[in-house]
């Protein structure tokens, strides 16, 4: 790496400044212990990642491995595979990539070693507090966004303090006139993160380990989905788009095919992406113009993805013979091809009417499994077996244990994806047939999880390959690291420092002759002189970036937030119980929106199966809303009096019992534990903080007193529903202190208020402490 | 694509080279394609004030099903001739059938034996003396709301439906759970005589479903479903 030759930056020649003696050199030293860091907690936790997604695949197929315990219950762990595959491996990837590529583009040391030793431990932390708090039942709920408020306060101070101003100094006094194209995807990734991050995960806490989001129903949704689906594209897409960018060309040793599309794909990736989120909930509650937009926009996103897509597979012409012996460029070759894969699939999802099969079921397990194993995966797996080497300063252990981990991963990938694929098609049609009658063909919900279990065993084949591979891989860094030198080298760069004045020359002329002006002007537009000034301009340039980000935010969020007509209220409509109020929150912690959906599409096949289509009015008390993006169960939204709250006993301490077949997990625990009675008054409070109409069960003690009595008349009307005989034994004497009651509460009052009549006066807005029983 | 002619824009970055390369004509065509693609939708389908909504395309799904459903039915009345004579219809219990499996079988399994509601396929009933009691406590519940009611969910054609379908599984008489006032009923009396060999006490062809009939088992506001 060392003794480069100083390259004079662009290819306008500027005078140097009039300093005597000539050109001052700085010399510097990179800092690549903290990318070592960072390398190896992308290792660790990719494995971790792998093993728990095995764990949960494993719960879908064979319910019971989740060994009856709490904290191992799917609805738990699934949150902690997807922020560990997310946060953990993919982010600590992202950071190695950064730490390693800035400090070369730059010519420049990282602007503090504390800082970076601050976010590098900053970071674990969070994940460490993930690690424990998820299985706890700690989460605010939201998809890829449930770390509670305290764990999403240090996200915010570590990624913006720590690793935004690390970054951002490091681009200040940079050496490097221009900033190359993985810099702007990195300049993209922390300022849109940040404003996702901070949008979507505003709440009012209520304890230490409980917050409410100040959103609520279609806002909260819209809020949700804009974050989610910008997580995918900011903390998926533009850093390993960063990441292709500086480690494809290094290890093709190939010139990068068109700067020019990489302008071009750049920004309309980084205007596009954010109005796509609305794509998640087409056919819902929320507004149609939005699902519009956000099915326009993702189809508009086609090309520039594919922009990046073409610019990695075409950098490889002319090295197409080393892919077939190196390992690296064999994984950028496919984590590429699945990323452009992947960016077709998703406009294809987002039309409309494909999103009505597709919705709900596993093909959308199936896309994001192509793009996080395949993409992300493998990216970083490419950019591990490039870094480990350098940084470790040896040979790789093994190029051909690299060799067996590319081959086990392509295929446990393709083992992974097909049957899903498949599970997906098939229960999506299996919920939208009807036999001649008109009637559903497959009327029980159960047959269609059963048809589907055959090919959650032979995912559990192809994650297992995949995780193997990973193992190896693990193997691999570290008999590498084990080779290491006693005393890394520390190779002294050097390079003179930027002079303040720089002359950008002329824009180039049009060549054009026989054009009119327009056309002349426009040929000197395409041939992206402003850009290249642009580019030597870090504040500026993020600048724009934050622009383009919050101008196409804001076109979606002014209307979703400001138009009454979005949200038509129904008079009937009354916050919850105290006491449904503590169901919803056991609800909230028991993860149960990763299985259930409360969201009842207006398409005959589905208000056939579960009732009246879902209103935005019913959900304007939702903080959060609990929508859900997977029917691995039923529809939960009219739950509300469909089953007597004895069947939902039984149900909650065996499921199998009540349906045979299920694949639902036994919730012994809300049988034995008690309903944290004492707490329920500062929960209506603070939701009462978000104008949710309270009236007087604000009074101490009054929510308290209204959900007990409203325990007990559940209590009492199992009991008399279980007949003179009684309960079997293992249901507790004093069932109304138990967690299983106060669920049950929210089950039935969900979705029944749409049938009511209106609250007769004013006064009767409290919320009624008899209903429910 | 112009392999043949690349050049370099003499950029370089920490040894990295890029080609100026134009962007292939095929992506800019698809580009575009797609911007008009999508201003033309939004023209058409949102700032059309007569475009098709989501609401009205359920409407029209729904009003489709129930007419090829309910065409010949009409509004079936609510009495026990026109229970018996659905109960010897095999097209329409398939009908019952099918909205027992969606919403029955939970409790009281798929082929009737009971689990957590009790046995339908013998000859002991709690809460029903004659065929014309299913249809009531299926649409008002039974049993302190260990069963529930269906008056909100299921229209008046579908609460005989089902109604209908229940009625027929006994006889099976699988063992399962019983009620604690569980009695021996009477055998369901005989179907009336199907003179023009349709189902016996239909009105006239209106189209069922929203509004049922108005009278008994009208969806009422004022109950909650076990509320």
């Amino acid at each position: 790496m060392s003794g480069l030759p100083h390259s004079s930056p662009g290819s306008v020649t500027s005078t140097p400044p009039a300093a005597p003696g000539g050109i001052r050199m700085d010399a510097f030293v990179y800092d690549d212990a903290i990318v070592r860091k960072f390398l190896a907690a992308t290792v660790v936790w990719g494995c971790v990642a792998f093993l728990v997604g095995l764990v949960v695949a494993l719960q879908l197929a064979f319910p019971a491995a989740n060994l009856g315990i709490e904290f191992t219950s799917f609805g738990r762990l699934r949150p902690l595979h997807t922020n560990a595959a997310i946060f953990a491996f993919a982010g600590n990837a992202i950071f190695a990539a950064i730490y390693y590529s800035t400090q070369r583009l730059c010519k420049a040391r990282m602007w503090s070693d504390k800082l970076s030793a601050l976010h590098f431990w900053g970071w674990q932390l969070i994940i460490l507090c993930a690690a424990l708090t998820l299985p706890l039942g700690l989460t605010q709920g939201k998809e890829y966004a449930e770390l509670e408020w305290p764990i999403d306060l240090l996200i915010a101070v570590v990624w913006l303090g720590f690793f935004g101003t690390n970054f951002f100094m490091t681009l200040k006094v940079r050496r490097e006139r221009h900033m190359y194209v993985a810099l702007w995807f990195y300049i993209a990734t922390i300022i849109a993160v940040t404003v996702l991050h901070v949008g979507n995960s505003l709440a009012v806490p209520v304890s230490a380990t409980k917050s409410y989001s100040v959103y609520a129903g279609v806002q909260d949704a819209f809020m949700q989905w804009w974050y989610g689906h910008n997580a995918v594209a900011f903390f998926l897409t533009t850093p390993f788009l960063g990441m292709m960018y500086y480690f494809l060309p290094k290890a093709a040793d190939r010139p990068v095919f068109s700067y020019r599309l990489s302008i071009i794909h750049f920004w309309s990736l980084v205007f596009i992406y954010i109005w796509a989120g609305p794509h998640h909930l087409h056919y819902t509650a929320l507004p149609a113009w939005a699902s519009t937009l956000g099915m326009l926009f993702s189809v508009m996103l086609w090309m520039p993805s594919w922009g990046g897509m073409m610019n990695g597979l075409l950098t490889l012409r002319g090295a197409w013979h080393k892919v077939a012996q190196d390992p690296i460029l064999k994984f950028y070759v496919v984590g590429i091809t699945f990323y452009g894969m992947s960016t077709f699939e998703g406009p294809m999802l987002s039309i409309k009417t494909v999103n009505s099969l597709s919705h709900y079921t596993d093909w959308t397990i199936a896309h994001v499994h192509a793009g996080a194993l395949g993409w992300n995966g493998f990216m970083t797996f490419g950019m591990i077996y490039w870094l480990a080497p350098r940084l470790f300063q040896t040979e790789l252990y093994s190029k051909k244990l690299a060799s067996a981990h590319f081959w086990l991963g392509t295929l446990g990938i393709l083992l992974y994806i097909i049957p899903i694929y498949a599970a997906g098609l098939t229960q999506g049609l299996m919920w939208r047939a009807f036999d001649d009658a008109g009637q559903l063909k497959y009327p029980e919900f159960i047959e269609t999880v059963a048809a589907v279990i055959p090919m959650y065993w032979v995912r559990l084949i192809g994650g297992s390959m995949f995780l193997a591979g990973a193992l190896l891989m693990a193997w691999n860094v570290l008999m590498t690291w084990k080779a290491r030198p006693a005393v890394y080298a520390e190779p002294v760069h050097d390079a003179p420092p930027l002079f303040p004045d720089y002359d950008d020359g002329v824009a180039p002329a049009s060549e054009l002759t026989a054009n009119i002006k327009t056309g002349k002007k426009l040929d000197v537009w395409v041939k992206a002189f402003w850009h290249r000034v642009w580019e030597r301009k870090p504040l500026k340039f993020s600048l724009l970036v934050l622009v383009a980000v919050l101008v196409a935010s804001l076109f979606e969020i002014i209307p979703t937030f400001l138009i009454r007509s979005n949200v038509p209220t129904i008079a009937s409509v009354q916050p919850y119980t105290p006491l449904e109020l503590a169901g919803r929150d056991i609800y909230i912690a028991e993860g149960c929106y990763n299985c259930h959906s409360q969201m009842i599409r207006p398409i005959y096949a589905e208000t056939k199966r579960y009732g009246e289509y879902s209103k935005p009015g019913e959900f304007v008390y939702d903080h959060p809303f609990q929508w859900g993006s997977r029917r691995i169960g039923p529809d939960l939204a009219r739950e509300g009096g469909k089953q007597s709250s004895l069947w939902h006993l039984y149900h909650f301490y065996d499921p199998n019992q009540s349906s045979p077949n299920s694949i639902m997990p036994r919730y012994t625990w809300l049988i034995t534990q008690d309903t944290p009675f004492s707490g329920i008054q500062a929960r209506v409070r603070a939701m009462a903080m978000l104008g949710v109409p309270y009236g007087k069960m604000v009074n101490d003690g009054a929510a308290e007193k209204a959900a007990r009595d409203q325990a007990k008349a559940i209590a009492d009307d199992i009991r008399r529903q279980a007949g003179p005989s009684g309960l079997p034994e293992q249901y507790p004497a004093d069932l109304e202190n138990k967690k299983v009651v106060a669920l049950i509460a929210y089950l039935q009052r969900l979705g029944v208020d749409i049938s009511k009549p209106p609250p007769a006066e004013a006064g009767a807005a409290t919320a009624s402490t008899t209903r429910g029983h | 694509m112009s392999e043949q002619n690349q050049v370099a824009v003499g950029h370089e970055y920490d040894g990295i080279r890029e080609y100026d390369n134009p962007t292939p004509g095929w992506w800019h065509l698809i580009f575009f394609a797609t911007v008009l693609f999508s201003a033309f939708y939004w023209i058409i389908w949102e700032m059309d004030p007569d475009a098709p909504t989501l609401a009205s395309t359920h409407e029209k799904q729904q009003a489709a099903v129930y007419k090829m459903q309910f065409a010949k039915l009409g509004t079936l009345k609510q009495d026990e001739a026109t229970l018996l004579s659905l109960m010897g219809d095999s097209k329409w219990l398939a009908v019952g059938e099918s909205m027992y499996k969606a919403n029955c079988a939970s409790c009281h399994a798929a082929d009737g034996h009971g689990m957590v509601g009790p046995n339908l396929t013998d000859d002991k009933y709690g809460n029903v003396k004659a065929p014309l009691d299913i249809v009531r406590v299926i649409a008002d519940g039974a049993n302190s709301g260990a069963m529930p009611a269906w008056r909100n969910r299921l229209n008046g054609n579908e609460l005989m439906l089902v109604s209908a379908y229940v009625a027929s599984l006994r006889g099976r008489n699988l063992s399962g759970p019983g009620l604690a006032n569980d009695h021996e009923v009477a055998p369901w009396p005989q179907a009336p005589a199907k003179p023009d060999g349709q189902t016996g006490s239909s009105n006239a062809a209106r189209p069922a479903g929203s509004t049922g009939d108005g009278v008994s088992l009208a969806p009422s506001a004022s109950t909650q479903p076990n509320g």
